[in-house]
């Protein structure tokens, strides 16, 4: 049986002052420090005893971490340490990522979302994720400081697997960056839950849409799927099939059927294979039909 | 909604709904429970060693690399404790002996002087097991086929009414053989046949099991938990460590969620046994979350067979209904629920032919117990499905073929006892009414299909015929009253109740009403156990009883001070009256001092104590062969739910629109609390059908967290709830009342399952009815692609 902690086991809890001074902490004791954000994710886990690290490096508060700025020429950038109901309530996220408050709103309870961060809800990797669709589709790029200096990390090359991304000793993300969206972009999430409200997702489709001369239909679509792989899956079928052919029911119905095609889902005690598969295409038509109806008006 | 009979001689404050006594505390956070509770630097933690096998001989214990770690004060096991622990049959020892029956079986206990010495020192411990075959089928396990789990059963003390099978896996069988199935099946014009398979869930309190023990110098024990049962865990306990009953005292505060998890002896066995080897010192055990999936009491699960017949006109003749229940490693109190599915084996209604096997299976399953509904739920679930289609079968309305088959008042049962007066026909009438039976709706969107549903349902307090209650009342120099009594407040409001009775058979206010709490078996009076939603009707009993016993001592006191006939007499808030002289003397007056005697020649009376007991006496036995007799139980609640609900065509998910309940409970003490009972009770019922499963895989649970053990949040319960209060009084009920605890969540799932057959045509096995299930069925029915 699961024997799980009964409360934490023991942990040093550090708190650096500076970046270099996290990101060389982190280096030096790799293995056994992790960096800590919301911490929602990591006390479970730790309670579960699935991780064991004996450091937690607070990087909350460091140089870049704790704000949300808007670029009308440049785009967004999210903090790292800015939570998620920071991040859905924000005025120019509403306005201009509406795709990204939708998913946001979508995690686990309004509770929890005081706590937790989208950052570190990419950098978790799980692929379960839900805001790490919209994150993608928006272009997203992180900011990292390692013990080397500063790099980008496109999202598009980030996930490796479950819990597994590029990140490495030392690196310590600052913040999420992510261009202006193309004009008159629209987007949704749809998330199947077992129940109404704190689940995980037995699938996720993060949909947008926006018009785009370049295509043939006139307009670009893209879908992103979550729970169906080791990784967000970007479906680039989607957005071949509805660029180039004209955009109706049926090209919408062969866009969900290639997204049913593409992922290969596993069994697992929230879900069948099957009834993912099947539900994968079910939401991908209904997300684009519903995208394709507001970008039509 | 209320439809409350106006009776001009139920007085007050009985029928009014008074807040919760504790809502204030509870609600500040001022309310103690057992974890708040401050026990100095002497405290030492308790952790416990499970069995990592569902089932396995234990070749060797190997403790000493444990005992020698620095802060470890004691390590146990089942070496240490020889006797048997168990309600209704002695089937248990308090840590595993020779054999580990499922995954969490206690195999050894630490007490540290913390925590984390005391999971360390759980590492240090090597066990030796022989892994044998398992059983995780109720049904395999019924079979000759089966290996034994428990070799010895037929040596186990066991209670008179409790039937176990020697040389089977099966602790107690349960037959009904009244009139004759099997010439009343050629009658039937309409047959239905089915099989369901009910999981096993949990009840998931809040509040995780906690036991503090101490042991004394002299081996007087002190424990404090989170109880249902402070009087049964001093029964047993004391009896499995063989010492006197009046040596062990259990302390019981507040409670943050029971539903029968906390009743009898789970986990507090374990901390008292360990606080016995390590004298002097307070001993905590706290369950974490998935030792409370794995080692606290869970619902059995059951396997279930039907088969019933009705005549052209829709008169059911015959019910045909074996149950293999999966009762889990130990069924020392499962045994009952079986029991009672036996007694209640056709639902609320009227056979003439039946024939049940109810059979309480042991299965390498956590251990099964008591939880709200005792067995109804489980048993309905299938049974109301069954109804359904054999009124579609007959074609007959699914309410009419209810209304015209329901127990009424003089209906024979299954038992062949007599059904009370009932308010059954009522309920039917006032939930149809309410939920529009035979109006469709449509649908609120084009993916969507729309249904109603409705299901029925009976129980009576499932227990010893010789349940007993205790109580009584003192009141203080100022004229206030305490109750003292031994039942336990859950949330569900007994002791609000209770001072309601109180203050209406004394005849004072309300406000002057306390309840003598947390109770403490040491002071408070002998009750039973919480369960069996017996408390209103048994416990408010007693109180009533002893409040009376207090007001006939002060009207007989003033009787003579007055020299007036007590007939006279009267107590109205919180004075003594006379209707003859009228003469008046508040209580305060009186109670503590008593009254002094004419020209200073003394005085007379004194303190007033009034003394209430309960116990029900005309509960007789059942014949074995045939379950048979004159009394099976002391009465049935009944009530009736119906549902609107719409099922996604896309994905599956339902959403309950609406629910309905309504409920004879004889009389409404308090009627927000009944209410809140039945709003509460249909959520935990829909959470059931909907969502709740314990994943079990070769005795090993998949999901023992509530990341994927999902319960109901209010977001999936129903905007619109109605409740209806029926009111047919019970003869021996205080002002006529029976219990609604349990009731509420019975006849739930079946009503949701034939709602969604109404909105998609699709039946599936068993609950819940997850998106996942109905989405395949559908599928599989050819009704989407």
């Amino acid at each position: 049986m699961q024997e799980a902690h009964p409360s934490l086991p023991e942990f040093d809890y550090i708190k650096p002052k500076t970046l270099a001074e996290a990101s060389q902490f982190l280096a030096d004791h790799a293995g056994k420090a992790r960096p800590l954000l919301g911490g929602t994710d990591i006390f479970v886990r730790m309670r579960d005893g699935v991780w064991k690290d004996k450091y937690l490096v607070d990087v909350k508060g460091l140089n870049g971490t704790n704000e949300i700025a808007f670029d009308p020429t440049k785009g967004l950038t999210i903090g790292a340490a800015m939570t998620m109901n920071q991040v859905s309530a924000h005025p120019d996220v509403k306005e201009h990522y509406a795709v990204l408050a939708d998913a946001v709103d979508k995690v686990a309870s309004y509770q929890l979302r005081s706590r937790a961060t989208t950052v570190g809800n990419i950098c978790n990797a799980s692929p379960a994720g839900d805001t790490i669709g919209a994150c993608i589709l928006l272009g997203g790029v992180l900011n990292v400081h390692g013990v080397d200096g500063v790099r980008q990390e496109p999202l598009s090359s980030f996930f490796k697997g479950p819990g597994s991304t590029a990140l490495k000793p030392g690196d310590v993300v600052t913040s999420l960056e992510l261009p202006l969206p193309p004009k008159g972009m629209l987007g949704k999430y749809l998330k199947l839950g077992r129940n109404k409200s704190s689940d995980l997702s037995i699938i996720g489709v993060t949909v947008v849409g926006f018009p785009d001369e370049s295509a043939a239909s006139g307009y670009r679509m893209k879908l992103v799927l979550a729970s169906v792989a080791p990784v967000p899956l970007v479906v680039d079928k989607v957005e071949e099939i509805l660029s180039t052919k004209p955009i109706a029911e049926e090209s919408i119905a062969e866009a969900a059927q290639a997204a049913m095609d593409t992922c290969a889902p596993i069994d697992d005690v929230r879900a069948s294979a099957r009834y993912r598969k099947i539900m994968v295409r079910n939401l991908s038509q209904k997300a684009l039909t519903e995208i394709w109806n507001e970008l039509g008006r | 909604m209320t439809t409350t009979v106006i009776n001009e001689k139920i007085p007050a404050p009985v029928g009014e709904s008074k807040p919760r006594l504790e809502n204030r505390k509870k609600a500040t956070g001022a309310a103690i429970y057992a974890d708040d509770i401050q026990f100095g630097n002497g405290l030492l933690h308790a952790r416990i060693l499970h069995s990592p096998h569902p089932h396995a001989l234990i070749k060797s214990i190997d403790v000493s690399k444990a005992a020698a770690l620095p802060g470890v004060k004691a390590v146990v096991t089942g070496d240490d404790f020889p006797g048997f622990i168990g309600l209704y049959l002695q089937d248990r020892h308090i840590f595993c002996r020779d054999r580990a029956r499922y995954v969490g079986d206690p195999i050894a206990g630490v007490a540290a002087t913390s925590e984390e010495i005391a999971v360390n020192a759980l590492e240090l411990i090597d066990v030796e097991y022989e892994v044998l075959e398992p059983v995780v089928n109720p049904e395999y396990g019924a079979s000759p086929e089966a290996p034994l789990l428990h070799p010895d059963l037929s040596e186990y003390e066991v209670a008179s009414f409790i039937l176990p099978q020697a040389g089977t896996n099966i602790s107690n069988l349960f037959k009904v053989r009244k009139g004759d199935v099997e010439s009343a099946w050629e009658k039937c014009s309409a047959i239905v046949e089915h099989k369901y398979r009910i999981p096993h869930i949990q009840h998931v309190p809040i509040e995780p099991h906690i036991a503090i023990a101490q042991v004394d110098e002299t081996g007087e024990i002190t424990l404090w938990g989170s109880s249902q049962s402070p009087f049964a865990q001093r029964n047993l306990i004391a009896q499995a460590l063989g010492i006197s009953q009046s040596d062990m005292r259990v302390i019981a505060p507040y409670v943050g969620g029971g539903f029968g998890s906390k009743a009898g002896v789970s986990m507090e066995a374990l901390a008292v046994a360990i606080a016995t080897k390590v004298r002097g010192r307070p001993v905590k055990l706290l369950l974490t979350r998935e030792e409370e999936f794995y080692t606290a009491f869970v619902r059995q699960e059951l396997i279930s067979y039907f088969k019933m017949g009705c005549d052209e006109n829709g008169n059911i003749l015959a019910m045909e209904n074996t149950f293999y229940w999966g009762g889990g490693a130990y069924t020392e109190y499962g045994v009952n629920v079986t029991r009672a599915a036996g007694y209640s084996s056709t639902g609320p209604y009227e056979v003439p032919n039946v024939k049940t096997d109810s059979l309480c299976v042991y299965t390498n399953h956590p251990v099964g117990g008591p939880m709200r509904g005792f067995g109804m739920p489980e048993m309905h679930t299938g049974l109301e499905q069954c109804i359904d289609d054999l009124a579609h079968k007959a074609g007959i309305d699914p309410v009419e073929i209810r209304r015209l088959n329901c127990v009424k008042d003089g209906s024979i049962l299954v038992t062949g006892s007599k059904m009370h007066p009932t308010g059954l026909p009522q309920c039917i009438e006032e939930t149809s009414k309410a939920i529009q039976w035979g109006q469709k709706a449509p649908a609120s969107a084009p993916n969507k299909r729309r249904g109603k549903g409705t299901a029925i349902m009976w129980k009576a307090p499932a227990m010893p015929p010789n349940a007993g209650s205790s109580a009584w009342v003192e009141l203080a120099e100022d004229g206030t009253v305490n109750v003292g009594l031994g039942g336990q407040d859950l949330g569900q409001g007994t002791f609000t109740v209770c001072a309601q009775m109180a203050a209406a058979a004394l005849g004072v206010p309300y406000e002057s009403v306390r309840v003598a709490t947390p109770v403490d078996t040491r002071y408070s009076p002998y009750e039973w156990q919480t369960v069996a939603s017996r408390l209103t009707w048994s416990m408010g009993n007693a109180v009533v009883n002893a409040a009376k016993d207090a007001r006939r001592q002060v009207l007989e006191l003033v009787s003579e001070a007055w020299d007036e006939e007590p007939e006279n007499l009267d107590i109205r808030n919180g004075v003594v009256v006379s209707y003859k002289s009228e003469q008046e003397q508040p209580l305060k007056d009186i109670v503590i001092y008593g009254l002094p005697k004419p020209d200073d020649q003394g005085w007379m009376g004194g303190p007033i104590i009034g003394r209430g007991k309960f116990m029900p006496t005309y509960v007789t036995g059942l014949d074995p062969e045939t379950g048979q007799g004159e009394r099976a139980v002391v009465h049935y609640t009944t009530g009736a739910q119906s549902v609107e609900l719409e099922v996604d065509l896309d994905t599956g998910q339902v959403e309950v629109l609406r629910g309905v309940s309504a409920f004879d409970v004889g009389r409404a003490i308090n009627p927000a609390l009944v209410e809140a009972q039945m709003e509460g009770g249909f959520v935990q019922g829909l959470s059931s059908a909907l969502f709740e499963e314990m994943k079990m895989v070769d005795g090993f649970m998949q999901n023992p967290s509530f990341v994927d053990y999902r319960i109901a949040t209010t977001t999936d319960a129903p905007s619109e709830m109605e409740s209806i209060i029926v009111e047919v009084p019970q003869d021996d009920g205080p002002w006529g009342a029976r219990g609604i605890g349990e009731h509420s969540m019975v006849a739930t799932a079946a009503a949701i399952a034939n709602a969604i057959y109404d909105a998609v045509g699709v039946r599936m096995d068993g609950p819940p009815f997850s998106a996942e299930k109905i989405y395949l069925a559908m599928l599989d029915a050819g009704i989407v692609e």
